[in-house]
């Protein structure tokens, strides 16, 4: 979704940045027309934009001549709050890289800028406009939400009280009625309607975040006083009631899938203890039962193969046939699996569903597995699910996720855009890049500039990449390295170390991303250059 | 939160791949569910949907239940499906043998080595768009080709998930078409794998040939497809390939994947499969209706949902085989009355307890049956049945013939019903309607409306008609299983009875012949005629009724009495009204919808939502669905999250989280504490797949579930 949203507003910030560019300043007047329609665009652009904008016309004007850049800083707000009209280094180097490569048009942009000093006292007043507009509808924005209105931004107050003003500008548009009660599609669009979603600019740079030792610190001392404690046990034991019943549809040939919130694991522990004392086998045959953790991230087919064959102690096999024809000559050897977590990332692959569900349709095999996510029909195509024949029991245990199947920290921190445990951020990639000889650094200084370079271009909205083709015919041209060869061997290097990823878009082509956030970007280039 | 005790306990095997379980010797408490489960009275009965409809349920001993019932219970499971598993089995199959012997033929024939000299024979099967169902096929092809097939040819199924290139696929022909393992070749190229295949084939001396089917066709990769067709091409002079397609779109779309260069190689014929709906029914008439499935009626709700979802999803019928062998496990696992249905001589009075006679008091259909005894006058019946145990036992035990009395009547009409090809719904409906309201052919508008059909028929129509019901007397319905009951005393006098009519119609029929009219009858001419006379410039209308011969009013009459004989014994009564139907009808769909079609998203969108109706905690119970500060911290999450919009500021998100259970709310959880909740809750939405991380802003995660 969000790349969706990300055309869908930056076509709206991109066109009111173009007018607004002082690269064309013969529009200004023209534009006092069509003044009303533009605020509305412009509405969106959070408050502190106009002195921002203001002081970065100053500069760019004073200090260089690239006007370029001045027509990108104008709207992006992530970038002026990290900037505040301060040029850092790296910001210059890039802008001269930028400046050089549109040389033609920089020039043309200085006359013109050197021309119209004038004119910004002008551009003040229009940005003050703004200003002011963007107050308007936050107050309607209170308004409405006074009004009792499900408003869907984050839920806190987004705008602390403000003076009121009196409404100086006549919205053309007035925004239709909030819904409620919208059925989930409906809601779906409705919220993804382009220039709706407004969330405040807070950020958590207050706030201190937890480090792993600190969590699990904390984690061990509220650990006794959980609330709901003797409750989710109390459910656990509900559900283990359901342990004959499953057994008897894990011996009728069904596999059982078990979901619903909360952790599971034991739950499938205890279920493997009562299987081990009530096979589902007949009472002629052996049972030998597997526990599979799919959430492990080094999950692979090979080592999960290995354990099956070990356990019906056949000789060591690397392919499914092999196992279960094994299994077929063994007819008094049954195997049970109960796998955690079918849906985690590292068991998608239809390759191994598919391997899955022929080691559940086989007589001798009792399959049972969780999900932790709502999505598990997604995996199975009809084929597949003939031959699994599941049965489907819901499971919500509430009871909280072991270490080992959610790193909580981690993920948090994943999904805040930080980067803590891979290589630390800025210091890992100098870390890992002072190991390396000097193209290497060169190279990642190239990327660096290069999908810095990129971001400008896009915005900064969502996340950049660099084809593959293009940085290696740069790092030839700089004499980085000779041959493809050479270059494939720095780029695994980096890859090993994981500051930098790559994949493939929809065409096919090869594309090279940074997993740093902006700010840590233009901190490594800094470093590098000096 | 209640494993951050025991995790100690297995934590070494939880970051493993996957290990071999060996049970804990001593812990024999924590794991037995009966102590566990049950010892908790006064607690609130939770509200799960996995509950089987409030029967006692489990097929180890209920409470109460002796082991032998339990164990009987089981056996007549084991004793009732199977049969039918089989005859299922049996009627797939020869739903595809017209299939099969047609490919076989082509394969076979010498036809194809005249016109398509030098070219692949090639069958292409259109099998619809249900995949699931052409495992079966192909199972099924490979076995008929491989040994009827005269030459006994090799036969290797490739499915478009198990080979991705040309390596892998030339991989597992030789493999399989070799039976050997296969295993040490890995390394060689393409050319080693087509040189150890002629290698060997020529080792072996074989004459036959190789037929490679593409089960899935249209999930191969086109160019695949080709480069496989041209390299079976270049080896035709030495080893005789064939090949086999799958289709489930149509040929044409098919070729028109393909390269011309391709197709000119391939000489094919094209063959078609029966049509799901029609291997439905039959399976229905077979293992649902039939006399086969003698234990245990499927009810018509529960039918009629299944048959939707087959038409409705592409389920295939596996998954109509399953869900109906779910319903017999369920049936027999958590319905104790079904030792009832335990085979003859099995179950006795001394196998009755007594709490099973008190179950029957509990039945709907033994309240009204009693009920309706009291209405009657019957007050002995009706006392005997409430308080004589002993009674009641007899009573309920003289139902098993009933049962089959009342099934076999059933059938019967059913039969007769089919048997005068005049009703336009199809089998399943006509069951359906039949179980839930009986057979009477009086009632219209409905399924079994055929009064005005028969009633309008002409005299040849009526004798072909008559024919067909008294050979579906003598002969029964093989497609349910039914026999002929001809010799049945009452059936003797109703072959008896039709005869005569059949006597009389062909008289009245030759009589009007020599007239030299046309034999009619009130129903069938247009008998009323509106007649329009002016008189004195004023027009009037009149009925006339047009004027019947005789023989036509004889047919009239004849036609009426076929009619009335015919509903009377068509005649039933529906499966409702019978005295404890409920052991041996199995009409629930909840059990099943629960565990077939499940909606995850509904659970765990509840479960976050209303924890309470989980947990049943005290605190959490004024909540009912708001937002409360003593919610798990992913269910406050998630709380927020749905009333957000498509993009969540985190901070935000925390800051309210905060404002819920921080120390200025009723909780007073300190920051840094509920801050680690507020970890675990985020960690659980992302890991759920609710929300994933944004770069639009900073601090920024989108919404990817609108539940």
């Amino acid at each position: 979704m969000p790349p969706k949203k990300a055309t869908n507003q930056k076509p709206a910030a991109r066109t009111s940045r173009k007018r607004q560019s002082p690269s064309d300043p013969y529009e200004i007047p023209e534009e006092d027309e069509s003044e009303a329609p533009k605020r509305r665009r412009r509405a969106n652009v959070p408050e502190p934009d106009p002195e921002d904008e203001k002081e970065a016309t100053n500069d760019a004007v004073v200090s260089t001549p690239s006007a370029s850049r001045l027509k990108k800083t104008v709207a992006t707000p992530i970038k002026l709050n990290g900037l505040n009209g301060v040029d850092t280094p790296s910001r210059r180097n890039n802008a001269d890289r930028s400046a050089r490569r549109k040389s033609a048009r920089a020039l043309v942009d200085r006359v013109i800028s050197g021309a119209i000093s004038d004119d910004e006292a002008e551009e003040g007043d229009i940005a003050r406009e703004i200003y002011e507009s963007s107050e308007d509808e936050d107050e309607e924005e209170e308004e409405e939400a006074r009004n009792g209105d499900l408003e869907p931004t984050t839920p806190s107050k987004s705008t602390p009280g403000r003076k009121r003003k009196a409404p100086t500008s006549t919205r053309a548009r007035k925004r239709s009625p909030t819904p409620r009660d919208l059925p989930p599609h409906e809601q779906y669009f409705y919220q993804n309607k382009p220039g709706l979603s407004k969330t405040s600019n807070n950020n958590l740079s207050s706030l201190q975040l937890l480090t792993h030792d600190e969590y699990f610190t904390l984690l061990r001392e509220l650990a006794p006083k959980t609330p709901h404690k003797s409750d989710i046990i109390h459910l656990q034991s509900l559900h283990a009631s359901s342990f004959p019943q499953w057994a008897f549809e894990l011996s009728q040939g069904f596999s059982t899938c078990l979901y619903g919130y909360g952790s599971k694991r034991h739950l499938l522990h205890q279920f493997a203890t009562y299987l081990s004392s009530h096979p589902p086998c007949e009472p002629s045959q052996t049972n030998k039962i597997v526990i599979v953790n799919g959430y492990t991230p080094s999950f692979t087919t090979r080592e999960f193969l290995s354990v099956l064959s070990s356990a019906i102690s056949s000789p060591p096999v690397t392919s499914l046939p092999p196992l279960l024809s094994f299994l077929s000559s063994r007819p008094k050897t049954t195997l049970t699996i109960l796998l955690n977590s079918i849906t985690s990332p590292s068991l998608r692959k239809s390759s191994f569903q598919s391997l899955l569900s022929t080691l559940a349709s086989h007589p001798q095999v009792f399959f049972c597995c969780t999900s932790d996510t709502p999505d598990f029909g997604l995996l199975w195509d009809s084929a597949l699910s003939t031959s699994f024949q599941f049965l489907f029991h819901d499971c919500t245990t509430f009871a909280s996720f072991s270490p080992s199947e959610l790193v909580v920290v981690d993920t948090v921190h994943e999904l805040l855009g930080r980067k803590t445990r891979r290589v630390g951020g800025k210091e890992g990639v100098a870390f890992v890049l002072r190991s390396l000889p000097e193209n290497a650094k060169s190279l990642f200084r190239l990327l660096v500039g290069e999908v810095l370079c990129a971001d400008e271009d896009t915005g900064g909205q969502e996340e950049v990449a660099v084809e593959y083709r293009m940085v290696y015919n740069r790092a030839v041209e700089e004499f980085i390295c000779s041959s493809e060869m050479a270059f494939r061997t720095l780029l695994k290097e980096f890859h090993d170390h994981q500051i930098i990823t790559s994949h493939k878009d929809t065409l096919g082509t090869e594309l090279l991303s940074l997993p740093f956030r902006k700010e840590e970007l233009e901190g490594i280039l800094e470093e590098l250059t000096t | 939160m209640a494993e951050i005790d025991d995790t100690s306990l297995f934590q070494e095997d939880d970051h493993r791949v996957a290990y071999i379980f060996t049970p804990p010797t001593t812990s024999t408490s924590a794991t037995s569910p009966t102590t566990t489960a049950k010892t908790t009275p006064g607690r609130p009965a939770k509200r799960r949907r996995v509950s089987k409809k409030g029967t006692p349920s489990s097929q180890r001993q209920n409470d109460g239940e002796s082991p032998q019932c339990a164990k009987l219970r089981k056996q007549t499971y084991e004793s009732a499906w199977p049969v039918l598993e089989q005859q299922i089995q049996t009627v797939l199959r020869d739903a595809n043998r017209q299939t099969l012997d047609e490919v076989v033929s082509f394969f076979n024939s010498d036809a194809q080595e005249k016109e398509g000299k030098g070219r692949i024979p090639a069958g292409f099967i259109i099998t619809g768009p249900n995949i699931a169902g052409q495992d079966l096929l192909f199972g099924q092809l490979g076995e008929a080709l491989t040994t009827t097939g005269g030459k006994g040819a090799r036969f290797i199924r490739l499915r478009a998930g198990e080979v991705g290139n040309l390596k892998g696929a030339l991989k597992k022909i030789v493999r399989e078409g070799m039976n050997t393992g296969g295993e040490g070749q890995e390394g060689e190229g393409q050319e080693g794998e087509e040189g150890a295949f002629g290698g060997e084939w020529k080792r072996e001396g074989g004459e036959r040939t190789v037929i490679v089917a593409f089960q899935d066709s249209e999930a191969f990769d086109t160019g695949l497809v080709g480069e496989l067709v041209g390299l079976f091409h270049s080896w035709q002079d030495r080893i005789q390939f064939s090949v086999l397609f799958g289709i489930a779109t149509s040929v044409e779309l098919f070729q028109a994947r393909l390269l011309k260069s391709t197709a000119r190689q391939l000489y094919g014929a094209q063959f078609d499969v029966v049509q799901a709906n029609a291997v439905l029914e039959s399976v229905i008439m077979a293992a649902v209706a039939g006399t086969k499935a003698r234990h245990l009626r499927i009810g018509p709700g529960l039918l009629r949902k299944l048959v939707r979802r087959q038409q409705e999803h592409v389920a295939g019928v596996g998954a109509f085989v399953s869900s109906l062998k779910y319903a017999y496990m369920n049936h027999f696992y958590a319905n104790p009355l079904s030792v009832l249905l335990a085979n003859d001589g099995k179950i006795d009075k001394e196998i009755l307890q007594p709490e099973h006679l008190e179950a029957v008091r509990m039945l709907e259909s033994f309240k009204s049956h009693v009920e309706l005894a009291v209405e009657a006058g019957q007050l002995g019946h009706a006392q005997k049945l409430l308080d004589d145990d002993e009674y009641l036992k007899n009573q309920v035990l003289e139902q098993a013939d009933k049962r089959q009395k009342y099934m076999e009547s059933l059938l019967r009409s059913l039969a007769l019903v089919t048997a005068t090809e005049l009703s336009k719904r199809s089998f399943i409906e006509l069951y359906e309607t039949a179980l839930e309201e009986g057979i009477s052919l009086d009632q219209s508008p409905g399924p079994f409306d055929l009064g005005d059909a028969i009633k309008r028929s002409n005299p040849e129509e009526l004798i072909n008609l008559i024919d067909r019901v008294v050979n579906a007397i003598e002969d029964g319905n093989p497609s349910f299983g039914l026999e002929g009951w001809a010799s049945d005393p009452d059936a003797e006098a109703a072959i008896e009875n039709f005869k005569e009519l059949r006597f009389d119609v062909e008289r009245l029929l030759a009589e009007s012949k020599e007239k030299g009219a046309s034999l009619k009858s009130k129903y069938s001419s247009q008998s009323k005629v509106l007649r329009t006379t002016v008189v004195a410039q004023k027009v009037q209308l009149s009925r006339d009724t047009a004027t019947l011969t005789e023989e036509d009013n004889a047919f009239t009459e004849a036609i009426d009495a076929f009619f009335g004989f015919f509903s009377r014994i068509v005649d039933c009564e529906p499966l409702s009204s019978l005295f404890l139907h409920k052991i041996w009808q199995y009409d629930y769909h909840l059990p099943y919808e629960d565990v077939f079609v499940p909606r995850p998203g509904g659970t765990f969108a509840r479960a976050l939502s209303r924890p309470h109706d989980y947990l049943g905690c005290a605190c959490c119970d004024k909540a009912n669905g708001s937002l409360a500060g003593t919610l798990p911290a992913t269910s406050i999450l998630y709380h927020l999250y749905s009333e957000a919009g498509a993009l969540i500021n985190v901070a935000d998100l925390w800051v309210a989280y905060y404002a819920l259970v921080g120390e200025e709310s009723e909780i007073g959880m300190d920051e840094r504490s509920a801050l680690v909740l507020f970890y675990r809750g985020l960690a659980e939405l992302r890991a759920m797949g609710f929300v994933k991380q944004s770069k639009k802003k900073a601090d920024h995660i989108a919404k990817l579930k609108w539940l």
